[in-house]
């Protein structure tokens, strides 16, 4: 078989099997729960909801990151096994959100990381959330769900923005 | 108002007790308003007086017994400001001597935890005070960082 | 034996959010722990030196997200103090059903992660269903899920809907209705007896000292509740008994309080009890306008002083602490969340000695909420 079409199949398989981390970092992360439980149900798309990041496929940016939570965020994705996959919620992650001027967010996410789907709303509904599950499951199936394959060939220029946010650059915490 | 009466000074505000105090006698106030009935202690906040330079500490506490609120002020000067911890009275206030620590840089004295406790690897001017800008803090650093560039052909 | 050093969070179901418990262990014995907060501060207070008083109203919400309007009360009835406002009758009615309706569903949450965290996954599912009516109601009512921005200084921002009575009582209903199911499987549940009697122990002397508040303090005996205390909006006009260890209705009383087991028992009968004022409320409430006439938001100056306004949470105790200097914005907010004590101090002292297992249902017990600990 060929490398494409063999990449084709699993490509399928991966999409009707989605792991999500549970990482909540915002305020984004209590329209969750309704969405795994009994009333929206995601498991009908074959998602459920994973304890570490060695076996997640989906991780979620549940709204706004703090720096302090950008760093454990980079640490967890770099765990997680590629294929993997970013959503990001709200407008928080998009332009900062209504902590535009704060001191301890970071504005733009996809600065540091690669992101597949944003699904926007302040805060999305679970319509919205699950919306985004399967815009990323149809992006899986064409192919262009590449965002992991970004952080690896852009991966210099990500760990400088990621070293620029937690103030290495800034010169004044060497050794943190 | 019975703070009033076990301290004798203060005022009325709005039902509650406000006290002020000077650095010194702070401790004993607390001491005697606990000893007293006022047996929780609500929160300790900080308020940053910028024209008068000086920092206001504003002990809150509250007694179950009197139904009472009693705030006791304490104003400190703005330069190398500093106080005396009162985590032996009540457990708690170590928590938040250890937040106004970091947010406004005030020493306690006596407080042996006062650790970061929000931030991460902070170095500006403590955020909280008013002459930090925390609307340029993050155009300066976070407009700052550049977009991924990407490459014309999206050969991966 | 050797020490272990394990670090629980921030991502970990087990925590109650997006926080981090440092433990040092013996065995499965915990010899000390330490809470490391931060990863939701995003600066609040700061931020809401550099807004006017109405655009603070949107930011005030965010601040607990599984129950923001007690917040928003907190904040209106400090800023109504300072401006002298009278506000309308109805529009404190109405508040007092938002302000239950939201208790509800906090306990609803709350007791569905706890009892995910013994392991009993039918509840979680039940539960988290069951709140999302709750969210239906906010939303005929308020046009959000979970940010309402109802609760204004002056008032409530819109009428009740005419046909939203009928709603709310046939919610209440079912409520009522699964709650006998919600026993039958967590709360009259060997399991959950074997669980979680004896656990998480606060000293019961020591409680008012170290600040605990709210369902964790009537736990331990106290019948202390903000709403009898210091009546807010209509708390006064309403006929509720402060549930407190021991009278736990028709619960046996297993332990000598203060422990995760009575602290549970009280989150459930709170429930009856908010359901049982809402519907009072809905009875009572008058006819006539919802708020008052407001000045121009952006030229609206409140004048100088110092207000502390205090509201009872699903958690334990709210405050907020508003300074004015006379100008378009504040001087100074500063919230006391009731996590700040439970999550920090209390729950470092009463982990200690826990064993490894009991941790995350100690912590969903406590009902530690991050958000209100670092604003
Ligand atoms: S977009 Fe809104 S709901 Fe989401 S994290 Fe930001 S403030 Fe919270």
């Amino acid at each position: 078989m060929r490398y494409e079409e063999w990449n084709k199949i699993s490509r399928i398989a991966s999409r009707k099997s989605l792991w999500m981390l549970h990482f909540c970092t915002g305020c984004g992360a209590v329209e969750l729960p309704p969405v795994m439980t009994s009333r929206y149900d995601m498991e009908r798309f074959g998602m459920g909801p994973m304890a570490t990041p060695r076996q997640a496929d989906v991780l979620l940016i549940t709204g706004y990151l703090t720096v302090k939570t950008l760093k454990r965020v980079v640490n967890v994705y770099e765990q997680m096994q590629s294929p993997k996959y970013v959503i990001s919620f709200g407008s928080c992650p998009i332009n900062g959100g209504m902590y535009w001027d704060s001191y301890n967010t970071v504005k733009r996410l996809d600065r540091y990381l690669p992101v597949d789907v944003y699904v926007g709303g302040c805060m999305p509904r679970p319509e919205g959330v699950m919306n985004a599950f399967l815009e990323l499951m149809k992006l899986i199936d064409e192919g262009k769900a590449r965002g992991w394959e970004k952080y690896q060939k852009y991966y210099e220029q990500y760990k400088r923005n990621q070293k620029m946010a937690f103030g290495f650059e800034r010169g004044k915490n060497e050794g943190d | 108002m019975k703070a009033i009466e076990i301290i004798g000074k203060g005022e009325e505000m709005h039902g509650r007790a406000y006290i002020p105090s000077g650095r010194e006698e702070a401790g004993t106030i607390i001491k005697k308003l606990k000893e007293n009935g006022f047996a929780h202690f609500v929160m300790l906040s900080c308020v940053d007086w910028i024209d008068k330079n000086e920092f206001e500490l504003v002990y809150h506490m509250w007694s179950y017994e009197h139904k009472e609120h009693a705030m006791i002020s304490v104003r400190l000067p703005r330069d190398n400001p500093s106080m005396f911890s009162m985590h032996e009275l009540f457990p708690q206030i170590e928590t938040y001597e250890r937040e106004i620590h970091e947010m406004y840089g005030i020493d306690f004295e006596g407080n042996s935890r006062l650790t970061p406790f929000l931030l991460e690897g902070w170095h500006d001017t403590p955020p909280m005070r008013k002459d930090f800008d925390s609307k340029k803090f993050a155009e300066d650093v976070f407009d700052s960082i550049p977009e991924i560039k990407e490459e014309e052909d999206e050969g991966i | 034996m050797k020490e272990y050093e394990l670090f629980i969070g921030p991502q970990h179901p087990g925590v109650t959010g997006n926080m981090m418990y440092h433990l040092w262990v013996d065995g499965d014995t915990v010899t000390k722990a330490e809470c490391n907060v931060g990863y939701l501060h995003r600066g609040f207070e700061k931020l809401m030196e550099s807004r006017n008083w109405m655009q603070n109203v949107p930011l005030v919400c965010r601040i607990c997200v599984p129950e923001p309007d007690v917040n928003e009360m907190a904040y209106a009835m400090a800023v109504e103090q300072l401006m002298d406002w009278e506000i309308p009758e109805r529009a404190k009615y109405i508040r007092v059903v938002i302000l239950e309706l939201a208790r509800i569903a906090a306990y609803l949450m709350s007791i569905g992660s706890y009892a995910g965290s013994l392991g009993i996954y039918t509840l979680p599912q039940w539960a988290l269903g069951d709140r999302d009516y709750f969210l239906d109601i906010f939303e005929q009512l308020t046009g959000a899920r979970v940010y309402h921005i109802y609760i204004w200084p002056g008032g409530v921002r819109w009428d009740m809907p005419e046909k939203l009575p009928g709603l709310i009582e046939k919610t209440l209903s079912y409520t009522e209705k699964r709650l006998k199911l919600y026993d039958d499987v967590l709360f009259k549940n060997r399991i959950f007896f074997d669980r979680a009697v004896g656990i998480g122990k606060i000293p019961k002397g020591k409680a008012i000292e170290w600040g605990v508040t709210g369902p964790n303090l009537r736990a331990c005996g106290y019948g202390y509740d903000i709403r009898k205390l210091e009546p807010y909006a209509v708390y006064d006009d309403m006929d509720f008994e402060v549930i407190k260890y021991p009278e736990l209705g028709d619960f046996d009383v297993l332990s000598d309080g203060c422990d995760a087991y009575t602290r549970m028992i009280v989150r459930r009968l709170e429930i009856e009890q908010s359901i049982s004022i809402v519907r009072q409320a809905l009875e009572k409430m008058p006819e006539g306008e919802h708020i008052i006439k407001h000045p121009n938001w952006l030229k609206w100056k409140v004048p100088p002083g110092y207000a502390f306004k205090r509201v009872e949470s699903s958690k334990g105790e709210y405050g907020y602490f508003v300074v004015s200097d006379g100008s378009n914005k504040p001087v100074r907010i500063h919230v006391r969340g009731p996590s700040y004590t439970h999550g920090v101090n209390v729950a470092e002292t009463i982990l200690k000695g826990a064993n490894m297992a009991d941790v995350s249902q100690i912590l969903f017990s406590l009902d530690v909420c991050p958000p209100d600990i670092e604003r």
